[in-house]
């Protein structure tokens, strides 16, 4: 019950005052909307709840309701608070339980500035730091000033970054003053694009006006809608409808329609929800990592620093195929699996683009691909067939396991990555560091035994992706096993944290 | 196991048997271990339909005793090869874990990525001396389970596991 152990000379501060109001109207916003859907289910047999007197007493419960939530998040807030030191993020929280969480700055996997929508209206954001735990192991701190949250997002980058080069620089705590980072534009903690090394060693400012990043792929709204126009869902609500309109038609019964729409809205909401969190995409490319910003009602501004992504995954549905369009998705170890279960946002790096846009993508997260003609190897791996120059595929005798992507199932591998594909309908292109290879795993069922094929699979940290190339033939499994467990070995020994600040010494290159 | 006999491969081929790898295997009485378990799932249900059968007799539960009985055969026959078929071998920079007959794997852990290891026996294990040593990685799907350790063995791969890991640790 009391407080945590204090720890000496950490300073605490408390999180925006404001943040009770935000966290709690959901509360009354519940109660209104399930007033409201009873109130309309009991017109059609004349039930009017809001009749009479009842209506008042109704109001009263909502606003008891509600001021029990605002004063138990009330609570919450003066019980909340964080410090930041050289090595890591403390958290205190809890009312009953109290809860102090340490976050370790070199363990950081992704920081995330989240603004919902209410949250919006007060200027206020929420700081999410990933960290790679299980299931709700981040750290949040909300919420705060999106000025304080940029402020604070950037000076953990630049500590948990400058760790690496050294921590000669006791400066910076989050109260101390500092000259105000440009709200909005992102801050990062080393100015100089280009120059990270040198302004890192030497004590890097805590707070850098400029924005050292660069922009590298924007997708506009025009392209998002006409992306998801091209999906599944959408084919899914266009039948759904048909068949509904058919039915009701056809029977002249109405009452299809009530139970048969909520089926239907479930892929208009799934298109809403992709609409509205991947509005007005942006990457962009700085010192402490890939940034992402996205989202029409809850905008989201994540950066994910170098060296953090697990896999990255190249996706083409049936419909894009015209255009050429595809999708990139990444495996964080933070983000894990989407919790709603419904679309994940956190992990995409691009949700539509064209092919060369999807590359610039893919060329955040490795920009050396090592291979002398990474073009090439992946527009094999894209929209290649059978075995090429570079990709070994399943052997023929595949073709009756697998009877449409044994054509495509293949793999190949350079000196920074192990590159796999797979899928005749939906296309997809997975690409695992080497030193990024968590374990390796090699199945065989009866059936494949009869073909003597194999899966090989790379076992990635939770996400979108699980890496895996189907129904390979068994030596060249086997092989690819023996192998690829030296060269992530390899590339590990070699792969140190400390590259994250020389990260930006690549040079930029062509926007692909 | 406290002798770790090399296996000599008797389906030893194909891409499940690296060239140079000594398997050891786990203790044998990990058959009893999981006939029993198995035993015990099928006898529950087998007395409720005997006491059926006794009370309102039908030709339908002599059915499902048959089923019950093939299961347990079934298993009586598949049980000990699937013990005999585990197999783990500790390399100089990973350990491989090698399961089933029908549906096979082959798993490859770095000692370098394993997060924690852990050490687990139930009340039949323990009556019958035998643990299970499980490592974890950062990723969910790795699936690395040695089952039916002898407790001396469990106790001291943990123990080798863990320096080993140690002493390989990288970062995600």
């Amino acid at each position: 019950m009391n407080d945590a152990p204090a720890t000496e000379d950490l300073v605490w501060h408390r999180v925006h005052p404001v943040t009770p109001l935000v966290r709690g109207w959901t509360v009354i916003a519940v109660l209104l909307v399930v007033v409201g859907q009873q109130t309309l289910n009991g017109l059609p047999e004349g039930e009017n709840l809001l009749e009479g007197d009842r209506w008042w007493m109704i109001l009263l419960g909502i606003l008891a309701v509600g001021l029990v939530g605002l004063g138990y998040s009330a609570l919450a807030w003066r019980m909340t608070s964080y410090a930041v030191d050289d090595e890591s993020v403390h958290l205190r929280t809890g009312v009953l339980f109290r809860q102090q969480r340490r976050a370790r700055l070199d363990r950081l996997q992704a920081v995330d500035v989240v603004q919902p929508l209410l949250a919006r209206f007060f200027g206020l954001a929420e700081l999410k730091l990933e960290v790679a735990g299980g299931a709700d192991s981040g750290v949040k701190l909300g919420f705060l000033k999106e000025a304080e949250a940029n402020r604070l997002r950037n000076d953990l980058l630049a500590r948990a970054a400058g760790l690496r080069v050294g921590r000669e620089r006791p400066a910076g705590a989050p109260g101390a003053p500092g000259a105000p980072g440009a709200p909005g534009v992102a801050d990062a903690p080393v100015a100089a694009p280009g120059g990270a090394v040198p302004a890192a060693t030497s004590a890097p400012p805590p707070l850098a006006p400029e924005a050292p990043e660069q922009p590298v792929t924007a997708v506009g709204p025009g392209r998002l809608v006409a992306s998801l126009l091209r999906s599944g869902a959408t084919v899914g609500l266009v039948l759904g409808v048909l068949a509904i309109a058919g039915v009701v038609v056809g029977t002249r019964e109405i009452g299809v329609l009530f139970s048969a729409l909520p089926a239907v809205l479930g892929f208009g909401g799934y298109l809403f929800s992709r609409f509205t969190g991947e509005f007005g995409f942006r990457s962009a490319i700085s010192p402490d990592g890939i940034r992402l910003r996205h989202g029409l009602l809850e905008t989201r501004s994540q950066t994910i620093p170098p060296g953090r992504v697990q896999a990255v995954r190249l996706r083409q549905g049936p419909f894009w195929r015209g255009p050429d369009w595809w999708r990139v998705d990444v495996n964080v170890a933070g983000y894990g699996l989407s919790t709603d279960g419904g679309t994940d946002t956190k992990s995409v790096l691009l949700p539509v683009g064209t092919r060369d846009e999807a590359l610039a993508a893919l060329w955040l997260v490795l920009p050396d691909l090592g291979t002398p003609d990474p073009r090439a190897l992946l527009d094999e791996g894209l929209s290649g067939l059978d075995a090429g120059e570079h990709f070994v595929v399943s052997p023929r005798r595949a073709r009756l396991l697998d009877p449409l992507s044994w054509r495509r199932n293949g793999f190949t591998v350079t000196d920074r990555a192990l590159v796999l594909r797979g899928g005749r309908v939906f296309r997809s292109l997975v690409v695992v560091p080497h030193e990024r290879t968590q374990s390796l795993g090699l199945e065989q069922g009866p059936l494949q035994r009869r073909f003597d094929v194999a899966t090989f699979a790379v076992h990635s940290t939770p996400g979108p992706i699980a890496p895996k190339a189907a129904h390979l033939d068994s030596a060249d499994a086997a092989r690819l096993l023996d192998t690829q467990a030296a060269r992530a070995r390899e590339a590990r020994a070699h792969a140190g944290p400390e590259l994250w600040m020389r990260r930006d010494d690549v040079p930029l290159g062509e926007r692909a | 196991m406290t002798d770790p006999a090399p296996e000599t491969g008797p389906r030893g081929t194909g891409p499940f048997d690296p060239p140079g790898v000594e398997w050891t295997h786990v203790s044998p009485r990990l058959v009893t271990a999981r006939l029993l378990s198995t035993g015990i799932t099928l006898a529950v249900p087998a007395v409720g339909v005997i006491v059926l059968l006794v009370l309102f007799p039908h030709w339908w539960q002599w059915l499902v005793l048959g089923v019950l009985a093939l299961l347990g055969l079934w298993a009586a026959v598949l049980v000990p090869r699937q013990v005999r078929a585990i197999g783990y071998a500790e390399r100089d920079d990973d350990l491989l874990i090698r399961q089933g007959i029908m549906f096979r794997t082959l798993v490859v852990v770095p000692y370098g990525r394993m997060q924690y290891v852990d050490v687990q026996a139930g009340p039949l294990a323990r009556k019958l001396r035998i643990a299970t040593v499980q490592l974890h990685t950062a990723s969910a799907s790795t699936d690395a389970t040695i089952d039916g350790l002898e407790p001396a063995e469990a106790e001291r791969l943990r123990d080798r596991l863990a320096s080993r890991g140690e002493a390989r640790l990288a970062g995600l």
